[in-house]
C-alpha cells in the first residue's frame, strides 16, 4: 500500500506571497504480519509559485480579495484544484502578521484552500518551519549536531535551533530587508519603529522623506549583522558596541538555550543579497543588499561554520507545505461523519490524575472540563491521556467509564467525544468507550499524536484506507 | 560392496548407501524426526564401520537423490573433474579420512582433489571424524575469495557486521553499524536481515551503507539479505550492492521451497557482475543450515548432513564471496542441544572447506534449545582454531530482530588476540587508521559509536 | 508538529541525564539474607534504550539520540576485550526468562481463573513438544471429547489460547487480547464460540480444531518463540475454513503482540476488524489482502 496527499503551502509575507504544492507520500512501514504501521515516508515538492509582491491596501493592511486572486491565479498555473488539495498551512509571516486584516486574510483563504487548509502565523513556527524548509534540521541529524537556522526575511529574522534533529529553541528578531524603504533617488520612505528606536539609540540621522547617507544605513545594518553573529555565537550581545541592540531588536522573546552551535544556516530572501555584486544596492528600494553585505562579512570574521542553505527565499513555504502535517497511529476509532473537525482545544490529565482510582480520576476529569467550559464558554474539546503499554482488558474498561463519567458535561451537550492518547491504545479505547455509550454517539479516539494543555488540533479526513488520518496540533508552547 | 558387518558378534545389515550414510551421522533429532537415525549407538558405529568400507565410486554410483530427478545433483555431477575423481575413486571413505589427516598432504593436495568429489563422498568421510579431526582436517584447507577485498587468508578471522532491527529502522540500523565498526566487525561484509523484503526497504539500506562506506572509505563490501528476486529488482533500480545473497538448499525441491532456481542464482550472478558496484569476481553470499530440507519435506530420506554437503556442491557453481550455515538457528528438533550444535558447526564448516568454497560459520543457539552462550563461545575457539573465514558480530550477540544469539562484537578482538589472528588487511590497516586498534590491542575509540556521529 | 514540544524535550532529556548519571554499578551493597525484597537496583530493571555506558564518549547526546531507536545492546562498554560484568549479568538474566516461558507451563490457576476449558495436543511432555513437531498439531482423544461434549459446535469465529512457544506470551497478554477481539467482534455482532486453552500446541493444530467445531473462523493465540528480551511476544494466527493439511500461505498472521510491540488490548482490537474482513470475503491468508 502507497498513496499520497497533497499539501499546500502558503506564504504572505511582509513584502512577498508564495505557494508551494507538495506531494506527501504515506506508506504501511510494518511488515505483512505485524499491525499496520503507516507513516509519512516521502515528501517531494510538486510545484514552486513565482514570488509575488504581496497585494497591500496601504502600508498597513493587506488587501485581501487581490491575495485571493493571487492564490487562485497560481492554483490555475499549478494545475491544481481547491478540492485536490488534502492539507497545508496558510502562513502570515513577518510584520503582516501583526497587522489587522490578518485574521481576515487567512479565513478567505482557509476556505479556498482545499478542504482542510489551515490557518496558522506566529513567528516561532514560521523559524522552525523555515529551518526545515531551507535544510537545516535535516543537517542537524544527518551530522548529529546543533544547528541554526537565520531566515532574513523582509520584516524579521526569524532563528530556530536543531539539535539532532529536533527543534530545541526558536525566537524572532526585528532584522529585516525592509524595515528601511528608500525611494529611486535614496530618499528614504519608510522607517520602521524599531529602527527609528536604534538609530536614536546610535545618534544617527535617519529621517522619512530625506536622503539617506550610505554610511549611516551600513551603520544599521552592520549592527543588525553584529547581533545576529551574537546570537549564533551565544553571547547575548556582550560584545556589540551596543549591548541594548538586541534587546531592542528582539520581536517577542530572546532564544532560552545555550548549546552552542556547530554550523548556520541563511534562508529567507535576504540570504539571496549575501552575494557579492554589482547591482547598486538600493536596486530593491530597501536595505536588502546593505544588509546582505554586513552579514556575509561579519559571518566571514567569525568561526561560525555556514552551510549553504537547500533552500533560501523559499524555505518558509516549504517548510510550511511539507511539516505542518502529521498522522496519527495505525489503529483508530472514529466516526468518518465527523471528519475533518477543526481547531479543537486540548485539555489534559497530568500522570497522577491518570493513574489515581476511579473516584479521583472521574473527579479530576469533570473538574478540568467545567474548568474549560466557564473560561470559553464552548463545550467541544478533546480530552489527552497519556495511557500506558501494559493496559489490561479490565483496566481498559475502567479507563473507558470514568471517561465517559467524567465527561458527561460534553455528552449533555450532546457533543462528539474526542480522546487523544499518547500510547497505541486509540482503537480498544475507543470501542471500550462506545461500550459505555448507545452506539450511534460520535466517538473519535485516536493516538500516536502528543499534545499538552492550551494546544488546538485539526484531524482530517481519513487516508490510507481509512487506518490513518491527517492531523495538525497547533501548539501555544512558542508564545503565539 | 558389502552393507553388512558385525559388532561384538551381532551382525548389522544395511538396506541401501543412504541408509548407511544416514544411520553412520552422529545422533541428531532432526535424523530421529525423519525416522532415518540409527536405533542404537551400537548401530551408528557399526554403520561407520561399513562406511569406512565403502569406496568413493559406490558413493559416486549411489547420490541421494538422482541424477535424473534432482538439478542440485546434476550441478554437482556435471561440475565434476572426471580426471581426479578417476584418480581417487578406489579410495575407500576410511583410506580418504587418513589421507586427510596425512601430515604429508597439504592444503593445496586437498584443493585439488576437492574437484573430483561430489557431496556424498564429502559427507562420508565427515561422518568418519571426531570433532578434533575436523579442526584439524579444516585448519589445512584455505579458500580464499575477493569481492572489494580478500577473505580467507591464512592468519585472518573476519566478521561479518549483522546491523539488524525489528522494523528495518535506520537510525537503529545505523548505530549497530558503527558501534560494530570499531569493534572490528564489518571486514567480511556489512549485511542486514530486512524485515521488509521489499526493493524499496533493499533500496534505501543499501543506499545508506554506501554512502556511510563512501564517507568514511571502509575497504570492505555490503549486501541486504532480502530474496534473490527482491534484490535483482533492487540493483536494477540502481541500488548499489557488492553482491546477491540467497538462502539454498540441498535438493532442488528444498530450492523450491525458498523460492529458487539453479539458473535464477546464474542470471543473479550475471546481474551482479554487470550491475553491482563490487571489484568482484567473487559476488555471491549463501545461507545454508542443517534440517532446512526436512523442515520442507525435500530431504528424499537422506540425513541432515548429506543433505547439508549437497548445499556446498551446489553453492561452489557460483563462486560466491560467502557461505556460511546458520548453524543453531533452525531448533531442537533438528538440533537438540548444544552438543548437537557444536558437532554440526564443525562438520559444516570442514565439509564447506572440503567441498572448495570460503566457509563461515554463524555460531548461534535459539532460547528454545538448550544452549547457552557459553556453549557458543566454545564452539567459535574451536571454529578459530579450524581456520574458519568469518563469524556473525552483532550487538552483545543478540540479534534483536531474528530473536537468536550468535557471536556479539566483542567476540571478534577476544578471538583474535586470543588465537593471533587479523581482520582482512586492508580492514586492519582502516582500522589503525580510524584509531580503533593501536598495536594490537583496542584503544578508548572501540566501543565509542559516536566517533562516527559528524 | 510533534518535534516542536519543547517542553516534553526537555523532560526527556532531563530524564535521560539522570538515567546515565545514575551509578550504576555503584553503592550496589547487598541485600540482608533473611529478607525476601531489598532496595538494590535490578539489572533487569532498566530498558535497554536508556542503558549507556561509554566513558567519554565523543558525542554523548547523538549516540543517545540513536539508541532511541533500537533495543540493540549497544553502548554497553567493555572489559578489555570482553563485556562488563553488568552487560553479561543482564544477558544471563534476560536468557534465563526466556528460557523460562519456553519451558514452563501456563498456570492451571490461570486458564481456571478465566474459565477457559483445558485441552492437550497427542504431545505428553515439553520434551516431545519441542522435537516432536508432528504431534503437537493433533488434538488428543481426552481433548476431543470434552470439546464435543462443553464447546458450542458450529461457532462463526472460534478463538482459542494455547502456550506455544512461550507460555509466558500466554499469560502477559492471552486474556486481554481475548477480550479485546471478543469485544470488537460483538460490537460488529459476530458471535464467538467457547474459549479454552490448548496445552503443547503447534499452529496447525487450529485446522484439526477447525474440522472439529466447523468454525467458519477459527483463530489461535500463541505465544511466539522468544526472544532475548521479548519472551512475552504473542502471535494470531486466522483462517477460514480451515482444513488438516492446508498450506500455511492460507493463514493471516498478526505477530509481535507484547506490550513493547502491538499492545495486547489494542492488537485485539485490530484482529476482530479483520475476522469481520475474513468472514465477509470468505478467504484468508495470502488470498485476502488487508
Amino acid at each position: 500500500m502507497k498513496e499520497s496527499m497533497i499539501s499546500v503551502g502558503i506564504d504572505i509575507g511582509t513584502s512577498t506571497t508564495q505557494l508551494v504544492f507538495c506531494k506527501m507520500i504515506i506508506e504501511n512501514t510494518a511488515s505483512a504480519w505485524t499491525v499496520p504501521t503507516v507513516k509519512i515516508v516521502d515528501k517531494e515538492v510538486l510545484f514552486r509559485s513565482d514570488i509575488y509582491f504581496t497585494p497591500l491596501k496601504s502600508s498597513d493592511v493587506i488587501d485581501a480579495e487581490a491575495v485571493k486572486q493571487l492564490v487562485l491565479k497560481i492554483y490555475e498555473q499549478a494545475q491544481m484544484q481547491p478540492e485536490a488539495v488534502d492539507t497545508g498551512a496558510v502562513i502570515i509571516t513577518g510584520e503582516t502578521a501583526r497587522k489587522e486584516n490578518a485574521k481576515e486574510v487567512l479565513e478567505m483563504l482557509s476556505g479556498l484552500a482545499g478542504d482542510f487548509v489551515v490557518a496558522t502565523a506566529g513567528p516561532d513556527l514560521e523559524g522552525i518551519l523555515a529551518g526545515k524548509g531551507s535544510g537545516a534540521c535535516a543537517y542537524s541529524k544527518a551530522h548529529s549536531c546543533t544547528v541554526m537556522n537565520f531566515d532574513i526575511g523582509g520584516g524579521t529574522t526569524n532563528v530556530a535551533i536543531y539539535k539532532n534533529g529536533d527543534v530545541i529553541d526558536a525566537a524572532c528578531y526585528d532584522i529585516g530587508g525592509r524595515l528601511i524603504k528608500v525611494d529611486k533617488q535614496g530618499k528614504i520612505d519608510y522607517l520602521s519603529e524599531k529602527v527609528k528606536a536604534l538609530s536614536a539609540k546610535m545618534a544617527l540621522p535617519l529621517v522619512i522623506g530625506q536622503m539617506a547617507d550610505v554610511k549611516d544605513l551600513k551603520r544599521i545594518t552592520d549592527t543588525m549583522a553584529e547581533v545576529m553573529v551574537s546570537i549564533a555565537e551565544r553571547r547575548n550581545g556582550a560584545h556589540i558596541d551596543l549591548p541594548s541592540a538586541q534587546e531592542i531588536l528582539i520581536t517577542n522573546h530572546d532564544l532560552k538555550t545555550f548549546d552552542p552551535i556547530e554550523a548556520v544556516f541563511f534562508s529567507g530572501g535576504v540570504a539571496d543579497c549575501m552575494i557579492e555584486t554589482t547591482k547598486p544596492w538600493h536596486t530593491y528600494g530597501d536595505i536588502g543588499f546593505l544588509l546582505g553585505e554586513s552579514i556575509r562579512i561579519a559571518f566571514e570574521k567569525t568561526k561560525v561554520k555556514a552551510v549553504h542553505a537547500d533552500e533560501t527565499i523559499r524555505a518558509t513555504v516549504i517548510g510550511a507545505g511539507t511539516h505542518t502535517t502529521d498522522i496519527s497511529g495505525s489503529t483508530i476509532h472514529y466516526d468518518r461523519a465527523l471528519l475533518p473537525i477543526q481547531n479543537i482545544p486540548i485539555i489534559r490529565l497530568t500522570e497522577l490524575e491518570e493513574k489515581s482510582d476511579s473516584k479521583a480520576r472521574v473527579e479530576a476529569i469533570t473538574s478540568r472540563v467545567k474548568w474549560f467550559i466557564s473560561q470559553s464558554d464552548q463545550s467541544l474539546m478533546a480530552l489527552s491521556l497519556r495511557g500506558h503499554k501494559s493496559y489490561g482488558f479490565d483496566a481498559l474498561q475502567a479507563l473507558a467509564s470514568d471517561i465517559v463519567k467524567g465527561m458527561r458535561a460534553v455528552i449533555e451537550a450532546k457533543l462528539p467525544l474526542i480522546i487523544l492518547v499518547d500510547q497505541d491504545l486509540a482503537k480498544s479505547l475507543g470501542l471500550s468507550i462506545r461500550g459505555n455509550l448507545s452506539p450511534e454517539y460520535p466517538v473519535i479516539c485516536i493516538d500516536s499524536v502528543s499534545v499538552d494543555n492550551g494546544d488546538y488540533i485539526d484531524i482530517g479526513v481519513p487516508v490510507a484506507d481509512g487506518q490513518v488520518v491527517p492531523v495538525i496540533i497547533k501548539t501555544l508552547l512558542f508564545g503565539y | 560392496m558389502r552393507l553388512k558387518t558385525s559388532l561384538f558378534g551381532q551382525v548389522y545389515t544395511f538396506g541401501s548407501v543412504k541408509e548407511v550414510l544416514a544411520k553412520a551421522n552422529e545422533e541428531k533429532s532432526g535424523d530421529k524426526l525423519a525416522g532415518i537415525a540409527a536405533e542404537t549407538v551400537t548401530e551408528r558405529v557399526a554403520a561407520k564401520e561399513v562406511l569406512s568400507h565403502l569406496t568413493l565410486e559406490d558413493l559416486y554410483n549411489n547420490p541421494v537423490v538422482p541424477y535424473e530427478e534432482d538439478e542440485v545433483t546434476r550441478i554437482i555431477y556435471d561440475d565434476l573433474n572426471r580426471v581426479i575423481y578417476n584418480e581417487i575413486k578406489d579410495f575407500t571413505v576410511g583410506e580418504f579420512r587418513e589421507w586427510l589427516l596425512d601430515d604429508h598432504v597439504t592444503g593445496d593436495m586437498i584443493k585439488r582433489i576437492s574437484r573430483g568429489l561430489t557431496s556424498e563422498m564429502v559427507a562420508a568421510v565427515t561422518k568418519l571424524m571426531s570433532n578434533l579431526d575436523l579442526v584439524y582436517a579444516a585448519s589445512k584447507i584455505r579458500i580464499t575469495a575477493h569481492c572489494n577485498t580478500t577473505i580467507g587468508e591464512e592468519g585472518i578471522l573476519g566478521f561479518r557486521l549483522q546491523p539488524n532491527h525489528t522494523t528495518d529502522n535506520l537510525d537503529g540500523i545505523m548505530v549497530s553499524l558503527m558501534e560494530g565498526l570499531t569493534y572490528g566487525i564489518g571486514d567480511a561484509v556489512i549485511g542486514l536481515n530486512p524485515v521488509n523484503d521489499t526493493v524499496e526497504s533493499v533500496y534505501n539500506v543499501l543506499k545508506m551503507f554506501d554512502e556511510f562506506k563512501r564517507k568514511w572509505e571502509i575497504p570492505t563490501q555490503q549486501c541486504v539479505l532480502a530474496h534473490v528476486t527482491t534484490q535483482m529488482e533492487a540493483i536494477k533500480k540502481g541500488a548499489p550492492s557488492d553482491m546477491i545473497f540467497q538462502s539454498i538448499a540441498g535438493s532442488q525441491k528444498g530450492n523450491e521451497a525458498f523460492g529458487i532456481t539453479a539458473d535464477m542464482l546464474q542470471e543473479a550472478r550475471e546481474l551482479v557482475l554487470k550491475q553491482g558496484t563490487s571489484a568482484g569476481p567473487n559476488v555471491m553470499y549463501f545461507e545454508t543450515g542443517q534440517g532446512s530440507e526436512l523442515s520442507s519435506d525435500a530431504h528424499h530420506g537422506a540425513d541432515q548432513v548429506t543433505m547439508e554437503a549437497r548445499c556446498y556442491g551446489f553453492a561452489k557453481r557460483y563462486q560466491p564471496f560467502l557461505v556460511n550455515t546458520v548453524v543453531g538457528f533452525i531448533g531442537p528438533e533438528y538440533l537438540y542441544d548444544s552438543k548437537q550444535v557444536i558437532r554440526a558447526g564443525l562438520e559444516d564448516h570442514f565439509m564447506g572447506k572440503l567441498t572448495g568454497i570460503p566457509m563461515g560459520v554463524d555460531a548461534c543457539y535459539t532460547n528454545h534449545m538448550k544452549a547457552d552462550q557459553n556453549d557458543i563461545e566454545n564452539l567459535a575457539v574451536l571454529l578459530s582454531a579450524a581456520g574458519c573465514n568469518y563469524f556473525m558480530g552483532v550487538p552483545a550477540g543478540d540479534d534483536i530482530m531474528l530473536n537468536y544469539q550468535c557471536t556479539g562484537y566483542h567476540e571478534a578482538q577476544t578471538l583474535r588476540s586470543l588465537l593471533k589472528l587479523k581482520p582482512i588487511k586492508a580492514f586492519e590497516v582502516w582500522m589503525e587508521k580510524m584509531e580503533f586498534v593501536k598495536e594490537g590491542k583496542l584503544t578508548n575509540r572501540a566501543g565509542d559509536a559516536s566517533v562516527f556521529m559528524k | 508538529m510533534n518535534e516542536t514540544n519543547l517542553k516534553s524535550i526537555i523532560e526527556q532529556v532531563i530524564r535521560e541525564l539522570n538515567v546515565a548519571d545514575e551509578p550504576s554499578k555503584a553503592n550496589v551493597s547487598a541485600c540482608p539474607l533473611n529478607e525476601t525484597t531489598c532496595d538494590v537496583p535490578e539489572i533487569t530493571a532498566y530498558e535497554m534504550e536508556n542503558y549507556f555506558e561509554v566513558p567519554s564518549a565523543e558525542n554523548k547526546d547523538a549516540y543517545l539520540n540513536y539508541k532511541k531507536s533500537t533495543h540493540a545492546r549497544v553502548g554497553i562498554w567493555r572489559a578489555g576485550p570482553r563485556y562488563t560484568t553488568q552487560t553479561m549479568l543482564r544477558f544471563r538474566a534476560d536468557h534465563a526468562v526466556a528460557q523460562d516461558a519456553v519451558f514452563t507451563d501456563v498456570s492451571d490457576e490461570l486458564i481456571e481463573k478465566y474459565g477457559w476449558l483445558k485441552l492437550q495436543t497427542a504431545v505428553t511432555n515439553k520434551d516431545e513438544y519441542l522435537t516432536r513437531p508432528d504431534l503437537g498439531r493433533i488434538i488428543d482423544d481426552e481433548s476431543i471429547a470434552l470439546l464435543k461434549a462443553k464447546a458450542k459446535a458450529s461457532p462463526r469465529v472460534q478463538i482459542y489460547i494455547s502456550d506455544g512457544l512461550s507460555s509466558t506470551a500466554i499469560e502477559a497478554n492471552g486474556y486481554d487480547t481475548y477480550k479485546a477481539m471478543e469485544q470488537g467482534l460483538k460490537s460488529h455482532g459476530i458471535e464467538v464460540g467457547t474459549p479454552f486453552f490448548v496445552k503443547y500446541g503447534r499452529v496447525p493444530a487450529m485446522d484439526h480444531v477447525s474440522e472439529l467445531l466447523g468454525a467458519e473462523v477459527t483463530v489461535i493465540l500463541i505465544g511466539e518463540r522468544p526472544g532475548l528480551a521479548t519472551g512475552e511476544s504473542m502471535s494470531c494466527y486466522m483462517i477460514y475454513k480451515g482444513k488438516v493439511g492446508n498450506p500455511e500461505s492460507l493463514r493471516t498472521v498478526v505477530s509481535n503482540i507484547h506490550k513493547n510491540g502491538t499492545p495486547a488490548v489494542e492488537a485485539g482490537a485490530h484482529i476482530a476488524d479483520i475476522i469481520k474482513r475474513i468472514l465477509s470475503e470468505q478467504k484468508s491468508g495470502v488470498d485476502l489482502k488487508l
